[in-house]
């Protein structure tokens, strides 16, 4: 443990929600100048403990000392003002205001004249505070709404460290960004630290924490577990830390050398979709893992949608081995293809809506005797799929929108089992879930493809590209930009050089 | 404060945000609201001749609201109930002259094509549901009016003899049975439920989700148009007013029966019966007490929002499609 003048102290923090127990007496501290990350599984209470630090939530139980001085804040820009501020994991930019207003709200005093605010002064400062960050992209005067989900990233970014915070806590906010936006979010860290001031830092993804960290804390089940040196450790020993038990090492593939099979299942040729993308061809054969890699915007996300029949506007050909063309989406499922979205609350479950009818959805013409569905069969056919993926449910009549992420992906590959699809298109399947299930959808990726079926798996994460495809397509612009074949020698230098 | 009193207080707590609790409460409202009838009325409600009018005047709402509970579902609105039944009326009166069966199919066309002109626009243009319907419920309306302002059309004899209980009740019926059938056991219900729910994600999820929309249209004006025909044998003539605000009268039946606004699997087809007879007998009770009928809307507003903010799913909230 490093020693230093300690900037936040955490004592005893405790936070209930109704029967769950969502932070358990935990106590840390941060010293100044130090970035720290907070990671555990999904459910593990990391969000919520900083949420209680910037006051969206209440404060349980406990206290938190910031600089000496006790934390009391009922909302952001209370915390904003002692020096407390926050990037969270969902859109935190307020759309119907423009750039500007978004990165002052809460702080619009100073440019107030007797009750007027003084429009041009605020976007001429926002504009100042952008082309500082070098995000000159980005007009301080426009609408948010006209830039896309990144660049708001980039605006809230702006927002929280503009003031100088104390502490910055930045809650799952890679996820959103691309391989730019990262580097960007890095530097801002890393000056914050070079001020002697702290980061807290949330993510999955622990390879880039043990990079970009320099102690990290383990939480699990809502409980304070350790808290390590990022040079002492490595990431099987943080999994095993979340975990509480040995994750084994089977968590990538470890084969090389699978023959893939001559057997086309699906063919997809010079399908367009306007301003996504253009004339992608490609054969997918029975039984292999045919990953997409690329930048965010790079158009492989719409390769999956076109694949599915779901692109709207869509020219060129999805044929399956009989001959059968792909055009919508109940043709896609009755020809047994799944899609797993990367949007995955609003494409790919209905959160309003119970485990249960998630899973029966695709199914019901199956399930339905000459017409009629019973209750009893959709219970059932639910209860087995959810039971098969492990699902953690209080049963299956409980809604969606209550699961975490993982589980929320459980119920996904638990509809599309259920409906036995032999081509699975899954777009970024593991996105923002913990490794217990990350490894547990890995090992039912193999077990799929052992039994026959294809999968076409669309990542932002190059190491899981690396470690699960049989074959990666590389795409740049709407196009196929490179060919790879599963290689022990292949590395991600060799990937990004055909992204970028 | 000790855990253990924490714990009690949040299954006292639990018990009334519940969802049973919630699926509970239109019943309990339709129960308060009998009794309280009951009582000021010194139980005159209840009486066999005053049921019966009661009765007669749950019919054709009942009818109508069950085509606007599947609309409703589906996270829409339907705004041209009564437009829908002025025009259909006015076709089955003048059909009525020629042969019942064809007035009869008449009604439920003309109601499905006003149906379809809604369904056509929403889907289509991609317009939200109560847009349209404002705008349609203008035009039907004026059509109505068209063809009923200097006198009222008569219907033939032959179709006023039809009025009975019996017909009026075994239609009823067999549009609620029918209709319960097609919700709960079949994909029809499952496809708007989850359309309601989650659009995006039932499309994803293989529901033709524009045809859904489409169809549940149509057939609500189709169920209107059959109410139309019950209309017209009870009234026998059909002037301006016909099924004046009986849009209004639809929505507050369904949402004082516990139907949330915002549709999709919290519906219940309960809803439909409750809801309907909790705003008849409320109806009723407040002609028989005597009150004149400005002070009857005042009271029923009153009524209204009070029930509506002790039961509405405020988490669920939105913006109706």
């Amino acid at each position: 443990m490093t020693t230093g003048n300690v900037l936040l102290n955490a004592e005893h923090i405790d936070k209930r929600f109704g029967i769950t127990h969502a932070v358990n007496d935990v106590s840390l501290t941060v010293n100044a100048g130090e970035i720290r990350a907070l990671i555990g599984e999904n459910g593990s209470g990391k969000s919520t403990f900083c949420q209680m630090l910037c006051g969206i939530y209440t404060i349980g139980g406990g206290t938190f000392t910031l600089d000496g001085q006790p934390v009391n804040v009922r909302n952001q820009v209370e915390a904003n003002n002692i020096g407390i501020s926050i990037i969270v994991q969902e859109m935190g930019t307020l759309s119907g205001l423009t750039v500007a207003e978004n990165i002052f709200l809460g702080h619009e005093d100073p440019f107030m004249h007797r009750g007027i605010k003084d429009t041009r002064s605020m976007i001429r400062e926002a504009q100042k505070l952008l082309d500082a960050y070098g995000f000159n992209g980005i007009r301080a005067g426009a609408m948010i709404d006209s830039y896309n989900f990144e660049d708001r990233k980039l605006v809230e970014i702006v927002k929280a460290t503009y003031m100088k915070p104390k502490i910055l806590i930045v809650d799952e906010t890679t996820t959103a960004l691309s391989q730019n936006g990262r580097l960007e979010l890095y530097k801002i860290m890393d000056s914050v630290r070079a001020d002697g001031r702290s980061v807290i830092f949330i993510s999955h993804d622990l390879n880039e924490i043990l990079t970009h960290c320099d102690t990290i804390s383990i939480l699990r089940d809502g409980e304070y577990i350790d808290t390590v040196n990022s040079k002492d450790i490595d990431e099987d020993g943080l999994k095993r830390l979340m975990v509480g038990r040995e994750i084994g090492s089977a968590y990538y593939r470890t084969d090389y050398g699978k023959e893939i099979s001559s057997e086309v299942v699906l063919s997809v040729k010079d399908v367009t979709v306007p301003n996504q993308i253009s004339d992608v061809s490609f054969d997918l054969h029975r039984g292999e893992i045919l990953g997409f890699g690329g930048l965010s915007e790079c158009g492989m996300h719409e390769v999956g949608k076109a694949v599915f029949g779901a692109s709207l506007d869509r020219i060129g050909t999805v044929v399956l081995a009989d001959g059968t063309e792909i055009n919508d989406i109940p043709s896609a499922i009755k020809h047994s293809i799944a899609y797993a979205s990367k949007d995955r609350d609003n494409e790919s479950i209905i959160l309003n809506e119970s485990i249960r009818n998630n899973i029966v959805l695709p199914s019901l013409d199956d399930l339905a005797e000459s017409h009629i569905l019973k209750s009893g069969k959709l219970n059932r056919f639910a209860q087995e799929f959810a039971d098969k993926m492990q699902t953690k449910m209080q049963g299956i009549h409980q809604f969606v929108s209550d699961l975490s992420g993982g589980n929320k992906q459980k119920v996904v590959l638990a509809r599309w089992l259920g409906k036995g699809s032999d081509i699975l298109v899954l777009d970024s399947p593991t996105r923002g879930i913990d490794v217990k299930v990350k490894q547990a959808i890995y090992a039912l990726m193999q077990e799929l493809t052992a039994q026959g079926k294809s999968i076409i798996m669309i990542s932002e994460e190059i190491p899981e590209l690396l470690g699960m495809s049989d074959r990666i397509l590389i795409m740049k612009d709407g196009k196929i930009n490179g060919t790879f074949l599963r290689s022990p020698q292949l590395n991600e230098e060799d990937l990004i050089a055909k992204m970028v | 404060m000790s855990y253990r009193d924490d714990n009690q207080q949040s299954k006292l707590s639990a018990f009334f945000g519940s969802d049973t609790f919630k699926g509970l409460l239109p019943f309990i409202g339709l129960v308060v609201i009998l009794g309280l009838m009951y009582w000021l009325t010194e139980g005159r409600i209840v009486q066999p001749k005053r049921l019966r009018l009661l009765l007669s005047q749950v019919y054709y709402p009942m009818i109508v609201a069950t085509g606007v509970f599947f609309v409703m579902t589906l996270g829409s609105i339907d705004f041209t109930e009564g437009s829908t039944l002025g025009v259909a009326s006015i076709v089955i009166s003048v059909l009525s002259f020629y042969s019942i069966p064809l007035a009869i199919i008449g009604g439920i066309l003309t109601g499905a094509a006003i149906g379809a002109v809604n369904g056509f626009f929403h889907v289509k243009f991609r317009l939200q549901s109560f847009i349209v319907t404002i705008c349609t419920m203008y035009l039907f309306r004026g059509v109505c009016a068209y063809f009923t302002t200097e006198t009222a059309i008569p219907a033939s004899a032959a179709i006023k003899a039809l009025d009975s209980d019996g017909l009026k009740i075994g239609i009823t019926l067999a549009v609620l049975v029918i209709a319960f059938f097609l919700f709960r056991f079949t994909r029809i219900g499952n496809d708007v439920k989850a359309v309601g729910s989650g659009e995006t994600a039932a499309r994803f999820s293989g529901v033709r989700t524009d045809r859904v929309k489409f169809l549940t249209f149509v057939v609500a004006g189709a169920l209107t148009g059959l109410a139309a025909f019950v209309n017209v044998i009870k009234v026998g003539s059909i002037t301006a007013t016909a099924g004046n605000q009986l849009e209004t009268q639809i929505l507050i039946s369904l949402v004082l029966g516990g139907l949330p606004i915002t549709g999709g699997s919290k519906v219940r087809f309960s809803n439909i019966v409750v809801g309907t007879l909790m705003y008849t007998v409320l109806n009723n009770g407040l002609v028989m007490l005597g009150f004149e009928s400005a002070t009857q809307q005042l009271i029923k507003g009153i009524v209204f929002l009070i029930f509506v903010a002790l039961t509405i799913d405020r988490k669920a909230l939105k913006v109706i499609k």
